[in-house]
């Protein structure tokens, strides 16, 4: 170390170093994991499926002699990790930790299928579907966080979206009405957020704690009352089925994976250009950057700090009711009490590791998928591990490919902090 | 206003609290509350009987809810079916409460007692601990508890059990005879024991005895591994139904096309599944004949898994009337139709008589103790 110091290394490219020599002993850990974890007899074959059901254009089913394939992968990991030890990989160090994560996770599929057959292609859709209701409530997140307003009721917002949708689709028969419905009530919730966060300088977190329960509560009450008595006039909404894109849904794979969904995942991948986009190529999101960074400066040059935080807010809440109809009409057909089961705050935690960037909310997200649809697969083929810790998986699983792969991330300067015009 | 903020926040925090506790009866057990419980329909006539001079109108039931809820379209509202039937031909007066947490049993049959109900119902396996504690130190209150069974048995307490697997064999093996892929799947909400697993440990009995008598190679997903209890899929809620969703399209896509959804309301999940997906897939019912509680989902609803949990607690109820001694532990069977399938319904047709028949066969020998679904588990 003094030696490092000696040649005029700076602090920073010595961390850097260290964290480059970890992380080849990280990858040489794992191939011996792979190695004794995923051994498997000789013998087996593992196959994946890769056609759905209804594909267009079926396409074979991967079939990979199952120890050969992780003894290969085991191979590629540790010689990744020997180079990375030794030399490192200097700017292509991410695009190598992509792919030692993928060779493992192949390896895992190799194992757990190994006499079996895994519909990969399924996997990969669940993965998208999964993510969506996550990734609403991270885009929510990221509107109001960039403006400076933590929102932390965009659980709650999105539990409204689901009752209200519900109700109003069944009430009238069309599930778009429900939806701009939905939205509408996730911006009066949001509009109550904000007149609690900006104009009365609430703690926002307690005034965001504070919706979620109001709307817990309602919600159950509303739905024992009215919703059980009523269930046919009331909580059989009409659901919004996939729409198969021409041409590019018959695409092998890729085609079922991306285009064989219903309104609201595709309105959610443009929702995430719209506010990528939006965020950091316009004045718009310029005002709005200033105003969560710096709200003080913003105010100086003549941006209404108030103005930009209401309609930050109010969107945000309108995103997240939209994401809370995908519950109902667009997922299950029917309202539960408490069905969001905590993804608003998986959301949150998505838009955190995905850095307050929409792309990134969106990544996380896929990954929580992922491990989530991993999940479900594992105990459907009965691999003898509790259903309890396979339960924990996907939180597990986001927490530390996240936060390896991410690293720090940093939130506006003014997240949370009320701005007091003087 | 614009100065105090707090005083705006108090007046909204006490308003969320009062809805919250008008939600959850178990929060703030009072009497007034329980019957502001009652569903609306109720309400009038849980009054009428004690007015009307009926000779039984002295005896009240009261049954503590768990925490699904009372409208949980399966175990909880059962239960309820059953006190509903025994006010209106027993001329009881009934009253429930719903617990909200674990918290609440104990406290939901406190405040039971202090109301001197005679006779006090307990839906669930989870309140075990908590009815017997209070059966103990209250020897004259009867008592009767869904799901569990005491040994040794409490003298006060009827133990309700039911050998539900019996039921779910059948429908295991009606389901391997419709199954077009020879795979078929199951799941649960939570391992919470024996009320959520016979259904899916007697589905999967079924499937073997059909392969065993048929030579054929059915396959079940998310079954339980016999050696290892705690394997099988769960979706670990029973308030998702987004949950059992997935769960049933990551069993379609691996090929399932009968899928038995053991976990009250989420198993509408399964059949919106089912539609989204566009699979020629069915799906069944658990607890109640779903043609009635779930009509919505009669086109792809194979048949439901009974479970008589109303019947057993109007019995109950009514051997408490009638002051019979308390049975310690009554078991709903085959035998005495407190378990079974529901009829095919629309799919009454693609069940070939044969394979009706040999169902009949099947309960016969079942209940002759010649087949025992646990002989069945699998290896």
């Amino acid at each position: 170390m003094t030696a490092a110091v000696a040649t005029g290394m700076s602090r920073t490219e010595q961390r850097e170093r260290t964290r480059q020599r970890v992380l080849g002993i990280i990858y040489l850990v794992l191939a011996v994991l792979m190695v004794l974890g995923f051994a498997v007899a000789t013998d087996l074959t593992s196959t994946f499926g890769l056609s759905a059901p209804n594909a267009a254009i079926p396409v074979p089913n991967l079939v990979v002699p199952s120890a050969t394939t992780v003894y290969l992968l085991a191979g590629v990991v540790a010689f990744a990790g020997a180079i990375q030890l030794t030399r490192g990989f200097g700017s292509r160090t991410a695009l190598i930790l992509g792919l030692v994560a993928f060779a493992f996770v192949f390896a895992f599929l190799t194992w757990v299928a190994a006499g079996q057959s895994m519909n990969l292609t399924g996997v990969l859709e669940t993965t998208v579907q999964r993510s969506v209701p996550i990734v609403f409530g991270a885009l929510s997140g990221i509107l109001c966080e960039r403006a400076g307003v933590v929102n932390i009721a965009i659980e709650g917002m999105l539990l409204s979206g689901a009752f209200v949708a519900a109700v109003v689709t069944s009430a009238t028969g069309n599930p778009y009405i429900g939806i701009v419905a939905a939205v509408a009530t996730g911006g009066l919730l949001a509009a109550l957020l904000a007149v609690l966060a900006i104009r009365y300088r609430v703690d926002q977190i307690i005034a965001g704690f504070f919706i979620n329960i109001l709307v817990t509560g309602l919600t159950a009450f509303l739905s024992v009352r009215i919703l059980q008595p009523y269930q046919a006039e009331l909580n059989t909404p009409e659901r919004l089925g996939p729409i198969a894109i021409p041409i590019l849904s018959d695409i092998p794979i890729l085609g079922t994976v991306l285009f064989r969904h219903n309104i609201f995942v595709y309105s959610l991948f443009a929702l995430i250009i719209i506010i990528h986009l939006g965020l950091f190529y316009t004045r718009w999101g310029l005002r709005v950057r200033a105003v969560g960074e710096h709200p003080k400066a913003a105010d100086t040059v003549g941006i209404n700090v108030y103005f930009v935080r209401y309609t930050n807010v109010i969107l945000g809440g309108m995103v997240a009711g939209m994401g809370g109809a995908y519950f109902t009409i667009g997922s299950t057909g029917g309202f539960e009490r408490e069905m969001t089961a905590g993804r608003g705050f998986i959301g949150l935690a998505a838009m955190i590791f995905g850095g307050w960037n929409p792309i990134g909310a969106f990544l996380a997200g896929l990954v929580f998928g992922f491990a989530d649809a991993i999940q479900s697969r594992l105990s459907i083929l009965s691999i003898a591990i509790p259903s309890e810790f396979l339960l924990m998986v996907p939180y597990v699983v986001t927490i530390i490919v996240v936060a390896g792969l991410v690293g720090r991330a940093r939130a506006p300067a003014a997240d949370g902090k009320p701005y007091i015009k003087e | 206003m614009r100065k105090t903020p707090s005083s705006m926040m108090a007046i909204l925090a006490v308003l969320t609290l009062i809805l919250a506790a008008c939600t959850g009866g178990g929060e703030s057990p009072s009497a007034s509350e329980a019957e502001s419980m009652a569903p609306e329909s109720m309400a009038p006539e849980s009054e009428a009987p004690s007015e009307s001079a009926a000779p039984e109108a002295d005896f009240k039931a009261c049954m503590v809810s768990d925490t699904g809820g009372i409208d949980d379209n399966s175990f909880n509202e059962n239960a309820w079916a059953g006190m509903e039937q025994a006010e209106s031909e027993l001329g009881v007066e009934v009253k429930f409460l719903e617990s909200r947490s674990t918290e609440d049993y104990a406290r939901n049959i406190d405040q039971f007692i202090s109301e001197d109900c005679d006779m006090i119902v307990t839906v669930g396996f989870l309140l075990g601990d908590a009815t017997a504690a209070a059966a103990e130190a209250n020897p004259d209150t009867r008592f009767a508890i869904v799901d569990f069974a005491y040994d040794p048995a409490i003298p006060n307490v009827e133990g309700l059990v039911y050998s539900t697997a019996e039921g779910a064999m059948l429908a295991g093996y009606a389901s391997a005879s419709w199954s077009k892929t020879g795979i078929v799947g199951t799941f649960g909400g939570i391992n919470i024991g024996p009320g959520v697993t016979d259904f899916m440990d007697g589905f999967i009995a079924g499937v073997n005895y059909w392969n065993e008598q048929k030579g054929d190679d059915v396959r079940v997903l998310g079954g339980r591994v016999p050696s290892d209890p705690e394997s099988g899929t769960f979706t670990g809620n029973f308030d998702s139904t987004d949950d059992a969703k997935n769960v049933t399209i990551a069993m379609l896509q691996e090929g399932a096309d009968v899928i038995l959804p053991v976990g009250g309301p989420i198993g509408g999940g399964t059949f919106a599944a089912i539609e989204e997906q566009n699979a020629d897939a069915v799906g069944l019912g658990v607890d109640v004949d779903w043609t009635e509680s779930a009509p919505q989902f009669t086109d792809l609803l194979l048949t439901s898994v009974i479970k008589r949990i109303d019947n057993s607690v109007f019995q109950a109820i009514e051997r408490a009337v009638n002051g019979d001694e308390p049975q310690p532990v009554f078991v709903s069977t085959l035998e005495n139709e407190g378990v079974g399938i529901a009829p095919f319904h629309e799919y009454e047709d693609e069940i070939d008589q044969e394979v009706k028949d040999e169902l009949g066969a099947l309960a016969e020998a079942i209940i002759a103790g010649d087949v025992v679904p646990s002989d069945y588990y699998g290896e």
